[in-house]
């Protein structure tokens, strides 16, 4: 998954800017990521919440087998905690994606 | 799993199963404490311990803990003069299961702790979580 954002990300944490963003670092990072640019938003979106539904149904699938006995209490609430991490991420990074259109539909022509 | 908060998660849980499996094995110990044998001179219930390993996780990438075995000391088991007990020898004398109570207790007290220490180490990693996701909502 090639989003333009991830090289921006780690360039934030990499240690060598452990005092603040340095910013060639950024520069760099956003080049190098618009230029391998090959995959498009929707797609990249489409692969995240795949990957999301794929958790949440493993959750359920081991809530189920908890349920019949089959599975500990450890590994439901492990299964559950992950889907419960994933869907929180998924859902605030659609509430980001959501504002940013609504900030484009605002914008003055 | 890159994510080395992910991996504290699963690390914490295999934890959980290490010290709950350790709980059942000190449970059937102490339930055990007085099973002997039936028949004259048969062995009577043998203590059992519980031993851990390190293990990498591949797809954490982290190293978890995993039940290596569940063993049986060889200490001497308790004699205890009972004439008529259908496990006594010739003697009158039966054997008893090598089952200290107060060392059971002491041990549950200890998987107790460290089943504690491992929950609040997947509690701290989830408020992480939670509190790194929190910065994409506020802002």
């Amino acid at each position: 998954m090639i989003d333009p954002i991830t090289p921006s990300a780690t360039a934030v944490r990499s240690p060598a800017t452990a005092g603040g963003v340095d910013l060639t670092t950024v520069r760099t990072g956003l080049v190098a990521g618009s230029a391998e640019t090959g995959v498009d938003f929707s797609t990249m979106l489409t692969q995240l919440s795949s990957r999301a539904a794929g958790v949440v149904r493993n959750a359920e699938s081991v809530s189920i087998a908890g349920i019949q006995g089959t599975a500990t209490v450890q590994q439901v609430v492990e299964a559950v905690m992950a889907a419960e991490h994933t869907l929180q991420g998924a859902i605030a990074i659609r509430d980001k994606v959501v504002a940013a259109y609504l900030e484009l539909s605002r914008m003055q022509i | 799993m890159l994510d080395p908060l992910q991996a504290t998660l699963r690390v914490g849980a295999s934890g959980l199963e290490a010290q709950s499996r350790r709980l059942r094995v000190i449970a059937e110990n102490m339930a055990n404490a007085h099973s002997t044998g039936r028949t004259p001179g048969a062995d009577p219930y043998a203590r059992r311990v519980i031993t851990f390993e390190s293990q990498l996780d591949e797809a954490a990438n982290a190293n978890i803990v995993r039940v290596v075995s569940i063993e049986q000391p060889r200490t001497t088991f308790r004699v205890e003069h009972m004439p008529g007990h259908p496990a006594a020898d010739a003697n009158g004398y039966v054997r008893l299961p090598n089952v200290d109570l107060v060392v059971e207790a002491a041990d549950m007290r200890e998987a107790n702790r460290s089943y504690e220490a491992n929950l609040q180490a997947i509690r701290q990693a989830r408020e992480m979580i939670t509190m790194t996701l929190d910065l994409l909502r506020t802002t």
